[in-house]
């Protein structure tokens, strides 16, 4: 249990600086293009727990599946489940693509950075979470 | 890996999800959806980019048939549905994300959630199903 909060709380804190690295910094021209299709600055900051809510939830989820299938093989295993979980989200991106007149750049870049998100959610994930046999041999 | 059986449980799968898209967040949603007009492309340019709702749809169905059948080999309903409803949380939780960096509706918000537990949990099930008719084959 106490590896499971560790391995959520070190994700956690990875995938939030590299959420506003990504699309507060470096995506923040791209957003701009299409200003219709975001709320303003202000009225994100209202409602900021939403964001932290859902990356927590996107976390835990990560680290239920990674703990309930993935445990014990490690970074390697980590960074796997990452990469399936970034291929589901893209399939997602492009479902949103398809209904919303979103930039295909932001949606290619958006999955790139996912890509390298989920990649070192995964190995911080796969390097923190070991199960008690694994971690007793 | 019975690939006869995944490509079966990857088309079952693939048909309730777009088919289920289609009447939840196309139909039953429609007038929610309505209420922030401006957030979607118009019918024609929908139909322009129809594919790649496809597209994600495949890729969708394909990736949660990939875990099922990897997470449990075995098949049956139950646990799949319960590992499909571990892998929607994460879209749930971009859910929450896009609430609050789009101008979405809590209707919209609340619509979505419950649209994308129905459809993982039976997509799981429908892929669990198909799988333990498999394993029953083999034995």
């Amino acid at each position: 249990m106490k590896r499971f909060i560790l391995a959520f709380v070190a994700a956690y804190i990875f995938l939030f600086l590299w959420g506003w690295l990504l699309n507060g910094v470096f995506l923040k021209d791209v957003y701009a293009e299409t200003p219709n299709l975001w709320r303003p600055q202000s009225e994100m900051m209202s409602l900021f727990h939403w964001i932290i809510i859902g990356q927590a939830l996107i976390v835990f989820s990560f680290v239920m599946i990674y703990a309930s299938g993935f445990a014990g093989g490690g970074v390697v295993a980590g960074i796997r489940l990452g990469v399936l979980l970034e291929i589901a989200a893209i399939g997602m991106r492009m479902g949103f693509y398809a209904v919303q007149p979103i930039p295909g750049k932001l949606i290619l870049y958006g999955s790139l950075g996912g890509l390298i998100e989920m990649i070192i959610v995964g190995a911080v994930v796969g390097a923190i979470y070991k199960p008690a046999g694994v971690r007793a041999a | 890996m019975k690939w006869k059986k995944f490509f079966v449980a990857f088309v079952a799968a693939f048909g309730f999800m777009f088919l289920f898209g289609f009447l939840w967040y196309g139909k039953l949603m429609h007038g929610a959806h309505q209420e922030v007009s401006i957030l979607w492309r118009t019918d024609a340019d929908f139909g322009n980019h129809f594919s790649a709702l496809i597209f994600g749809h495949i890729v969708m169905s394909f990736f949660l048939t990939l875990v099922c059948v990897r997470f449990v080999p075995a098949g049956g309903s139950a646990r799949c549905a319960a590992l499909a409803i571990l892998v929607v949380l994460i879209y749930i939780g971009n859910d929450f994300i896009l609430y609050a960096v789009q101008p979405l509706t809590t209707k919209i918000l609340g619509g979505w959630i419950v649209g994308d537990l129905i459809q993982f949990a039976v997509a799981g099930a429908i892929i669990g199903a198909v799988y333990k008719s498999s394993t029953a084959v083999r034995t």
